[in-house]
């Protein structure tokens, strides 16, 4: 007999129950089980082989143990991640396991008992004496965990294991206390928006909620287009219950019965967990019709972006939802007054949704309590780069750049120079070390004329090329401009043709004040924020490395060594050994050849400047040189190898 | 639109026009010129794409297109200040910037709108300090029974698209590609040319503001004259 | 409804559909009235078509279009906007080149030219064998790997020109492979 029920929040507390008895199970069984990262990162990292591996191994040993795969624990630079749950001992946390260090796992610990490989270890999730834990390491020490705080530790293809911590408890509370008091908590809380610009999300709700139209329309926005961030992907694939339970909450504050996610197609793994997501969801009885019978109905259905950066922008995506072109429309309306077909219509990133539960579920003041009084909350950056320790990083707003690269990321990489951080992506800018004391919240960001962005964060060394980085976005944003506005669709292609002619040493003084010029005139004339922001990685350059466009341009060198057509490679004969043969073999265009002492030399005009024979050539001889401008190349009278000589030997 | 007057100041000028009408036509009316491209009188959603006719309008924090700005009570517009000119003049740079400038051998010769402009503007046709932008397009699309477009001369106001758009039947232009390479596609030109009504429509000629879009009976009597074919 | 569309066409176009593209166009045919016949479906349709034979047939648009009873023009308006549609059959071993951020700094750019080197097609191109197809996109999501390259559905990281080659030559072998295994099996069953 069903016990009569008369709350949302006691038919949660079933499915709670039945989640975590299902999850001790799986905590407590007597065979080891093996938990694999396979989101995108792991999976390309080899995720899928480490799983073959240990397949392969537990079957030739003889032995018995449960394999799950989960989503990302952000930490992209140890890829393939496996969790190892062995009886006995605490949850520990390998690195880099491949096929083959999954082999020597499975006869080491699993078999044996004895040695629980420590060559391969980070550490233990949980306080253990015999074990370093994780927060012995500065990564994890420092972050702070709010929207990551399950990703990478639970099944994001089983509801039960999000239900098991607290997943949908939220939601509960929220249907029991209905829509208004959801806006309300959120308000408070003064959740900014984490696609880039900050708008407040309570407000945007309370201005859809006003509106009388209906039905309206809840879109998570998924379509991470930003080249270098991936926090949303990760999120929609390692927790896709969380952004489903966000979404909900939303929906409710603003009374929409329809909710979208909107996940670009780059992302097939995002799109297939997350129509998986929402049918288990619907299967609890946490989305579709009369949710947990609170009345409040939600029909989520998953929509695919089909690659336009532009579509980022709400009413770009709301005009591709309508299967029209990509094209931004002016404001006003505004989308949460009048969106896709004209009703109320609003966007949230993943990452804000992705917040929402958790606020709800510890209260207003927990959140107000993390970050700063204008930017609450935790930020993610995706931080790649010159750093130790490349991945995503969940730390609270208001820390410095230096802290997010220096501390949590572990500094540059080879013991090189900090040069510069280029924070926000293609809107955003290029800060120079000397300002990494610069905080991190939106305001701060924009003051320095960065932005914060989807949270993109390249970290770069002195061998990064400035120019080359501001050509690089600006060649991104105008292969992305829809093409609509004068300034947007011709005024970056200017910006770019002038950067391109910059970095081949064809620029001339002129140039810079041509490029200020139509950067700020692209920013005030724009229609939308894409063509706003486009000439933020110029401005922030031209502001903080002017020296080295001038060195472009005056001296056509390229400081950093980078810029192709003003660079080139010699060989050190000093330096190069005789009858070592790497640097030839490497070559794609046959441009390196023996010379008449049988050392190598580089045919300046065969060579395309890859680079490859700089990193083949062993460290021992070190041999290979870069030089700018390419006259630099010094005279060694170097003769090659005759036919006769080289029959000879 | 609503019946009741208010009083806006264009310029130091007085102004008296209907409340929530768009402030571009109300300027023109009013013989005060403010250069435009992508605007058609009767449009309810102007695209604002050519970004000419920029004004600043006092509590607003940038320029704004008055194209699709609706007047209010006490609006004070400025339409001349030398920033405004300056981001006219620029947008103006851009855009012929990727024109072929070929004004002697163009249908469009003096009815053209970039021409006026110019003059407005005080704008050479060609400009200098920017270099010019080929657009790769071939410089005539003839494939249409009864149009001629000259990719290379369009300025993507969007006034042919819109004006096929809201003719019942026809609907056989739109935009393409993107960015830099956008163009309007006559796509389905390939049909049957009895399908088609553009022979006694042509409507997309007759705005297109700067000799892009051309009937082809007419486009090549005018050959014919220059003597060029 | 495909033999009306052939019969409207003019000669040239007709004879440029051959026989494979017939029987796509066949097989679209029989998949679209499982879309509803609306605008807002056009991307989803698209992609659907793109999904299943890897590209879009010129005339699958003007399927489509009659399909949400929309004009041409839109169909091909909508399919030129999006970077993801693609109007030529890609290579049996599509190749794509990340050129996000981080890929970028790394040299992605680079490996983009071995590639057309080595391939001896340019980025966009479809080989004459339709072998191999090589294309940038945009960002994969893959930052820290960088640089990566996607062949097929797997993604390489850590990718250095001379691993180019190293690419090449596994696909090379693998097909070179299931060619004897091919011989074996049918010789097997003869």
């Amino acid at each position: 007999m069903m016990q009569p029920m008369n709350s949302a929040k006691e038919k949660l507390r079933l499915l709670a129950d039945s989640a975590r008895e299902r999850v001790r199970e799986l905590k407590e069984s007597p065979l080891p089980v093996i938990y694999v990262g396979c989101a995108t990162c792991g999976r390309a990292a080899g995720a899928l082989a480490t799983i073959a591996g240990f397949e392969k191994a537990l079957q030739e040993n003889g032995l018995e143990a449960q394999i799950r795969q989960v989503g990302c624990l952000g930490h992209c630079y140890a890829e393939p991640l496996v969790i190892i749950q062995n009886p006995g001992f605490p949850p520990l946390l390998y690195q880099k396991i491949g096929a083959g260090e999954a082999g020597i796992l499975v006869r080491s610990f699993l078999k044996d008992g004895s040695d629980p490989c420590y060559e391969y270890l980070i550490g233990a999730l949980e306080a253990d004496e015999n074990f370093p834990t994780l927060m012995d390491y500065p990564r994890y020490l420092y972050e702070n965990r709010v929207v990551m705080e399950h990703c990478g530790l639970i099944d994001p293809e089983e509801i039960d294991s999000y239900l098991a911590v607290g997943g949908y408890a939220a939601l509960a509370q929220g249907l029991e206390k209905g829509g208004a008091w959801v806006l309300e908590e959120v308000k408070a809380a003064n959740l900014r928006g984490r696609g880039g610009a900050g708008f407040p999300a309570g407000k945007k709700w309370e201005i859809a909620r006003e509106v009388e139209k209906t039905p309206k329309l809840l879109i998570c926005n998924g379509d991470e287009g930003d080249p270098g961030a991936y926090m949303d992907r990760t999120l929609l694939e390692s927790n896709p219950h969380q952004v489903l339970e966000g979404l909900a909450l939303a929906a409710l504050a603003v009374g929409a019965e329809r909710g979208l996610l909107y996940i670009r197609a780059e992302y097939p793994l995002a799109v297939t967990i997350m129509e998986r997501a929402i049918v288990a969801a619907e299967e609890k009885n946490l989305l579709g019709a009369d949710i947990l019978g609170s009345g409040f109905s939600l029909e989520v259905s998953v929509f695919q972006g089909s690659g336009a950066f532009v579509c980022g922008e709400e009413t770009a995506l709301i005009q591709s939802l309508a299967g029209n072109r990509g094209m931004p429309q002016p404001r006003p309306p505004y989308p949460a007054v009048e969106g896709l077909n004209g009703l109320p219509t609003v966007i949230n990133n993943v990452k804000t949704l992705s917040t929402v539960p958790s606020i709800i579920r510890r209260g207003w003041q927990w959140f107000r309590a993390i970050g700063t009084e204008d930017s609450p909350g935790t930020a993610i950056f995706s931080v790649v780069g010159e750093v130790e320790y490349p991945g995503l990083v969940e730390v609270p707003m208001g820390v410095t750049l230096e802290h997010l690269v220096l501390d949590v990321c572990g500094g540059i990489k080879d013991g090189k120079e900090f040069k510069a951080v280029q924070i926000g992506g293609p809107s955003g800018g290029c800060l120079p070390a000397a300002l990494a004391d610069t905080v991190i919240d939106f305001d701060s960001l924009k003051k320095v004329g960065a932005m914060m962005g989807s949270g993109g964060l390249v970290v770069m060394n002195e061998d990064t090329c400035m120019v080359e980085v501001a050509r690089y976005f600006t060649d991104f944003t105008q292969g992305e401009s829809c093409g609509k506005c004068t300034f947007c669709r011709i005024g970056t292609r200017h910006l770019r043709e002038l950067l391109h002619s910059i970095t081949l040493g064809e620029g001339s003084l002129d140039d810079l004040a041509d490029l200020e010029e139509l950067s700020q005139a692209i920013i005030k004339g724009s229609l939308c924020s894409l063509g706003k922001t486009a000439p933020n990685p110029v401005l922030t350059t031209l502001r903080f490395f002017r020296d080295e466009y001038l060195a472009h341009i005056e001296e056509k060198r390229c400081p950093a060594k980078m810029c192709r057509t003003l660079i080139a490679f010699y060989i050190d004969l000093e330096a190069c050994a005789r009858g070592c043969d790497a640097c030839v073999a490497c070559c794609p265009t046959d441009a390196i050849f023996t010379t008449s002492n049988r050392k190598k030399a580089i045919d300046q005009l065969k060579c395309v400047k890859c680079g490859e024979c700089v990193y083949v050539c062993p460290p021992e001889y070190d041999a290979v040189r870069r030089v700018s401008p390419p006259e630099m190349i010094p005279d060694q009278g170097v003769e090659p190898l005759t036919e006769k000589e080289e029959s000879q030997a | 639109m609503s019946d009741n007057l208010v009083t806006i100041t264009v310029d130091e000028q007085k102004i008296t026009a209907p409340a929530g009408a768009f402030l571009l036509p109300v300027c023109l009316e009013n013989d005060i010129y403010i250069p435009h491209l992508c605007f058609l009188e009767g449009m309810d959603d102007p695209p604002a794409s050519c970004r000419l006719c920029l004004v600043e309008i006092a509590g607003e924090s940038g320029p704004v297109a008055s194209c699709r700005y609706r007047v209010r009570e006490g609006l004070e517009v400025k339409t001349n200040s030398d920033e405004i000119l300056r981001l006219r003049q620029l947008a103006f740079r851009l855009l012929v910037s990727t024109n072929d400038g070929s004004c002697r051998t163009c249908i469009a010769n003096h009815s053209c709108d970039l021409q006026k402009i110019a003059k407005y503007l005080h704008q050479p046709l060609k400009t200098k300090r920017l270099r010019h932008i080929d657009r790769d397009y071939p410089a005539l699309i003839d494939n249409h029974p009864f149009l001629v477009y000259e990719p290379k001369k369009c300025v993507l106001c969007g006034r042919c698209v819109y004006v096929c758009g809201q003719l019942e039947k026809g609907y056989k232009l739109d935009f393409a590609q993107r960015g830099m390479d956008s163009i309007v596609s006559l796509f389905g030109s390939e049909l049957d040319p009895a399908s088609l009504e553009c022979e006694t429509c042509l409507a997309c000629a007759g705005v297109c503001p700067v000799g892009a879009m051309s009937s082809k009976k007419k486009w090549r009597s005018f050959i014919a004259e220059l003597g060029l074919n | 409804m495909l033999d009306q569309l052939l019969a409207a066409l003019n000669a040239t176009e007709r004879a440029a559909v051959d026989e494979e593209e017939y029987n796509i166009l066949q097989a679209i045919v029989e998949e679209l009235p499982a879309f509803p016949a609306e605008v807002s479906q056009l991307l989803p349709i698209l992609q659907s078509i793109q999904k299943k034979h890897g590209y879009l047939p010129r005339l699958a648009l003007n399927m489509v279009a009659s399909h949400v009873r929309t004009t041409i023009a839109k169909v091909y308006g909508i399919a030129t906007f999006y970077n993801q549609f693609r109007f030529n059959p890609p290579g049996r071993n599509p190749i794509k080149v990340c050129l996000g951020t981080a890929c970028h700094v790394k040299g992605g750019e680079i490996l983009l030219e071995n590639f057309e080197r080595r391939l001896e097609i340019k980025e966009g191109e479809t080989s004459a064998d339709r072998e191999y197809s090589l294309e940038r996109v945009a960002c994969i999501g893959c930052c820290a790997l960088a640089p990566a390259v996607v062949v097929g559905e797997k993604v390489e990281a850590y990718v250095t020109p001379s691993k180019v080659e190293g690419i090449i030559t596994e696909i090379e072998v693998r097909k070179e492979m299931a060619a004897r295994e091919q011989v074996k099996n049918d010789a097997a069953n003869e």
